[in-house]
């Protein structure tokens, strides 16, 4: 049990991504300086874009309609694709190898000499991703905090707090399917893909229903319907919901990882 | 006192067999080698034990504890160490920083650490991907015995080690052996098995087909008589398997010295040779007729 607390592997994990979670934080704060100090310039062509009705073209995302307003803008442009997207596929990407890599680099065999057990293996790697995921949420949320006050625009801080809180449990819940794809695939690339592809594919789901109102039953089967970032930062309304969906993603994804973990044969190929 | 058991333990991969059916049992102190060529279950055998592949049928125990429990198998891992066959480490740390990781993992007082640096010195700055192959090995060994654990496993150990550094290895292994401990490992290396083990097991085709002292396994092969009479070879009769080379006489006996001295004084003996079996021969023995 007193190894259980040590957190060594964790650490480890953390150690090997702190160069990943450098460049990955970059790229946010990057990119969320651009789009956001972008506004000022962009406002008149949207509003004047969307009064001929070329909005319409955009429907796909929800609240294309608020493109115009700086809540809407940061949604369209940061949050709902960058963000909700782009950045759970990079993370899905990293985390869906964790342990996929060490069975196909045959570097598991000497690690499981050691006194650890396997379900320590898979709850210390989910427990390492934790810190990458909490530096890059909130370096993000700084920066458009900074960037809104340097550029005069109205935004609820109260309310960005929110979309950063509700993203913690959001990117955990990606993390955990992660883990659970890097336990049951022993080959790095299949994993990495599989990874790339489930969002993906969440991602079309979404837009599809959005446009086909016969299919909106659908959009329960994606992770981006239970959380709205438009209505958190416009609003401050969170999707209770949503929350207890993205902890039982966690709570499943993780106990069926250390079950199929704990009776998988690590085989040499 | 057994340190390691095994009762009827197999492991099939779907419908390709492993083992099968494998009873044996390591002493405490003792050094047990694991023979076989390629394929006959060596790997599988050591990764059953270590609770990495979960056995199909029978039982193994290490320190009396049954290895298809989950909880017993990290404890039965503070006190063993292992060398994998096809070692495989972290290439992006360096030398230490692996140590150092496993010595946390270990949580013990690493008390073999000093004497196996000096020993089997490795660049301990550098990053692991810049080892040699011999390097590697030799960190591997580090890492098994650098907390002194009670039995070390190892999955043909010496490959990539120079002769000086084998050497080195066995007076090392028989020191651990002179202080209690136990050591386990495979190898097709027929001279190195002679020269360090006490007892052997040999594997062919997943099954154990002999297992003994080596001394004992060589004195129930017999010896090889090879023998020049001046009579004609056809009369010479009274031994089984019995084989005629460029006018040697050659075969096996069992029998003991003075009885087959007594046999073949019967005969004009012109030249005579009696040789002990090697490992080498038990080995070809035993998977002869085999490819």
């Amino acid at each position: 049990m007193n190894d259980v607390i040590r957190f060594k592997i964790a650490i480890q994990t953390m150690k090997e991504h702190w160069k990943t979670t450098i460049i990955l934080t970059l790229l946010f704060v990057f990119m969320t300086a651009m789009y956001a100090g972008m506004f000022p310039q962009f406002e008149e062509a949207l509003l004047e874009m969307l009064s001929t009705g070329f909005g319409d073209s955009f429907n796909f995302l929800p609240h294309a309609d608020q493109m115009a307003t700086y809540t809407g803008f940061l949604t369209l442009e940061l949050y709902q694709i960058f963000w909700l997207l782009i950045l759970a596929i990079m993370l899905g990407f990293i985390v869906g190898s964790s342990i996929t890599k060490e069975i196909e680099s045959k570097t598991i065999d000497i690690l499981m000499s050691n006194p650890v057990s396997r379900k320590q293996i898979v709850f210390e790697k989910f427990i390492g991703f934790i810190p990458m995921v909490l530096i890059i949420n909130f370096s993000t949320m700084l920066t458009v905090m900074g960037i809104t006050s340097a550029i005069g625009e109205r935004l609820d801080f109260g309310n960005l707090l929110m979309v950063h809180l509700v993203s913690v449990p959001y990117f955990l819940a990606i993390i955990s399917i992660g883990i659970l794809v890097s336990v049951i695939f022993d080959e790095k690339m299949k994993s990495s893909i599989i990874m790339i592809a489930i969002p993906f594919a969440m991602f079309f789901i979404n837009s599809i229903s959005l446009m086909t109102p016969d299919l909106e039953y659908l959009r329960s089967f994606t992770i981006f319907h239970y959380f709205d970032t438009f209505d958190v930062l416009k609003f401050g309304n969170v999707n209770v919901a949503g929350i207890f969906v993205f902890i039982a993603i966690i709570i499943v994804c993780l106990t069926v990882s250390l079950i199929y973990f704990e009776h998988k044969d690590i085989q040499v190929t | 006192m057994n340190i390691i058991e095994t009762k009827n333990l197999t492991k099939y991969y779907g419908k390709i067999k492993g083992i099968e059916n494998l009873t044996f049992s390591v002493k405490k102190g003792e050094i047990f080698g694991f023979l076989g060529p390629n394929g006959a279950g060596k790997t599988t055998t050591i990764r059953t034990l270590l609770g990495y592949l979960h056995p199909t049928s029978g039982e193994a125990f290490i320190f009396g504890k049954n290895i298809a429990d989950n909880e017993n198998i990290v404890e039965i891992k503070r006190e063993v160490g292992y060398i994998p066959g096809d070692l495989n480490i972290y290439t992006h740390m360096t030398g230490k920083e692996f140590l150092d990781y496993f010595a946390s993992l270990r949580n013990t007082k690493m008390t073999l650490l000093d004497d196996l640096l000096k020993v089997f010195d490795v660049p301990l700055h550098r990053k692991i991907k810049g080892y040699s192959k011999g390097m590697k090995q030799k960190i591997g060994i580090i890492q098994a015995f650098m907390d002194d654990p009670e039995i070390v496993i190892m999955d043909e150990p010496t490959s990539g080690l120079d002769p000086l550094l084998q050497q080195k290895f066995y007076d090392f292994l028989k020191n651990q052996k002179k202080k209690g401990k136990t050591v386990f490992f495979s190898s097709h290396v027929l001279s190195e098995v002679d020269k360090v083990c006490d007892r052997i097991g040999i594997i062919r085709n997943g099954e154990l087909v002999a297992l003994e002292e080596i001394e004992a396994l060589k004195d129930k092969m017999g010896k090889k008589v090879r023998i020049k009479i001046k009579e004609k070879p056809e009369t010479f009769k009274g031994h089984k398997n019995i084989k005629f080379n460029h006018g040697w006489i050659e075969f096996v006996s069992t029998d003991n010295i003075d009885n087959l001295i007594k046999k073949l004084s019967k005969f004009t003996i012109i030249d005579l040779e009696i040789i002990d079996f090697s490992l080498e021969d038990i080995f070809i023995h035993y998977y002869e007729g085999q490819t």
